[in-house]
């Protein structure tokens, strides 16, 4: 017999029967093993234990003072019944009010579930709502005002656009600054996240962002802005000028630059 | 022919229906192993007493809910204990919170103790009965039920509102737990072991 068939066989068998030993497998193995034969001499001593603590309480039994308020209780009736007078415990105030407070930290911890899953919540679709937007931004926004006028301008923000992202090229030059893309609104909140921060952290890779400046915050409102820039600018030497969007954030600071052609 | 005692149904159904003698045979047949029972679990006289008029009380306002085809009324009684000793435990301890913690009773084992067996073997028992008392309560159940009140697997089962299995394996479990509490014990006080094993011979 192995010490895992003697485990099995001390738990088939109850306590007694296995201390009565009847088994000469088990008695063999205990008197071999010198583990499993302690284990069963401490087993030996806990029932010798358990049977001395039950014949000293055997004879125990609840005081005649028990018998007798539960008889008044009979006596009431059952729908009259009430906690006898003997049972009655009082509650020391500090317990009731330790209980109210108790209720008090409840209530509490189930208001922060609630709002710790409405903010998971709206972090969850914040963050769902950049995915959404990343995976439409192949082509849109930013991109779509380098090339003005094709099909690929007619992208998903399209409709945010203003006129004058449709105007000719001559008047863009003539404008010397035009807004061109304005992202605000909530309703924009999706195109905004995918566009000016993607400028800024340089996951975009037409746009460069400006060093030392301050990222835009993402309540923050932001606006590509077309204009001419001197060729210097882009590190040329010649006396033209360049078209370049740039993300201007509500404050009028410049974050990120993309030269258009 | 001598009359056969009644049983316990029947001696519940002439109860609720507003016997006070059958309520009192009730009572005295079954207020002993309901009060061990709440005694063994608690350690406390004061809460086994206060557990078993709880329970009678209960007998008495909502026996018609009992069902003698689910469970003995034993059983069914030792299942009531269980819920109010658990909530006697839970009330001690916040009161003990403020007041005092619930003191361990060892007068409760002076009663039945014989002076010729000397003072170790109550020390034994006692040593006993603080290792069933630090029991995880789902194991302190089964043991009080099956070893101090030698209940059946079946009617543990029953008061305990689980499987056979599941008393035997948490018996299996608290039976090792106990021995190696006992074993602890032991080494610190070596007179409880020399007691044990003079019972053993």
């Amino acid at each position: 017999m192995t010490c895992h068939e003697f485990r099995q066989a001390a738990l088939a068998l109850t306590l007694r029967e296995l201390l009565r030993a009847q088994d000469e497998q088990v008695r063999e193995h205990a008197g071999d093993c010198r583990p499993c034969g302690d284990w069963l001499q401490g087993q030996r001593e806990l029932v010798s234990g358990l049977q001395t603590l039950h014949h000293q309480t055997a004879g125990l039994e609840a005081g005649a003072h028990v018998e007798r308020a539960l008889l008044e209780v009979f006596r009431q009736g059952p729908r009259r019944g009430m906690r006898p007078t003997a049972a009655l415990r009082s509650t020391p105030v500090a317990l009731r009010l330790s209980r109210f407070f108790e209720v008090g930290a409840y209530a509490a911890v189930a208001a922060a579930i609630v709002v710790g899953l409405f903010l998971g919540f709206r972090i969850w679709q914040d963050s769902a709502n950049i995915n959404h937007a990343t995976n439409q931004s192949t082509s849109p926004a930013i991109a779509a005002p380098a090339q003005p006028g094709t099909s690929s301008a007619q992208g998903t923000v399209s409709a945010q656009r203003e006129p004058a992202l449709e105007a000719p090229k001559t008047a863009v030059l003539q404008s010397q600054v035009r807004p061109v893309h304005r992202l605000s609104s909530a309703g924009e909140n999706a195109a905004r996240l995918g566009t000016a921060p993607k400028a800024q952290t340089g996951l975009d890779a037409d746009y460069v962002a400006l060093m030392f400046c301050d990222p835009l915050s993402c309540a923050s409102d932001a606006q590509i802005v077309r204009m001419e820039l001197p060729a210097s600018a882009a590190g040329s030497n010649d006396e033209q000028t360049r078209i370049a969007d740039v993300v201007v954030g509500d404050d009028g600071l410049v974050r990120a630059v993309r030269m258009v052609n | 022919m001598l009359p056969t005692e009644p049983t316990d149904e029947q001696l519940l159904a002439q109860a609720l229906a507003g016997d006070e003698d059958a309520f009192t045979a009730l009572y005295r047949r079954r207020q002993g192993p309901v009060f061990r029972f709440a005694l063994h679990m608690s350690g406390s006289l004061q809460i086994a007493e206060e557990v078993t008029q709880d329970v009678f009380v209960f007998l008495v306002q909502r026996g018609h809910g009992f069902d003698p085809s689910r469970a003995a009324l034993g059983a069914y009684l030792f299942g009531v204990a269980r819920n109010y000793v658990r909530r006697a435990l839970d009330h001690s301890y916040s009161e003990s919170l403020l007041t005092t913690p619930v003191e361990f009773e060892e007068q409760a084992l002076v009663v039945n103790h014989d002076p010729s067996d000397g003072i170790s073997r109550a020390q034994a028992s006692t040593a006993v009965w603080k290792a069933v008392l630090s029991l995880p309560e789902h194991y302190r159940e089964v043991v009080v039920l099956c070893d101090l009140q030698e209940c059946t697997y079946a009617d543990a089962a029953e008061a305990l509102g689980c499987a056979i299995g599941t008393v035997r394996s948490r018996l299996h479990r608290a039976h090792d737990i106990l021995g190696k509490k006992l074993q602890h014990s032991a080494a610190a006080a070596p007179g409880i072991n020399a007691t044990a094993a003079r019972c053993l011979s």
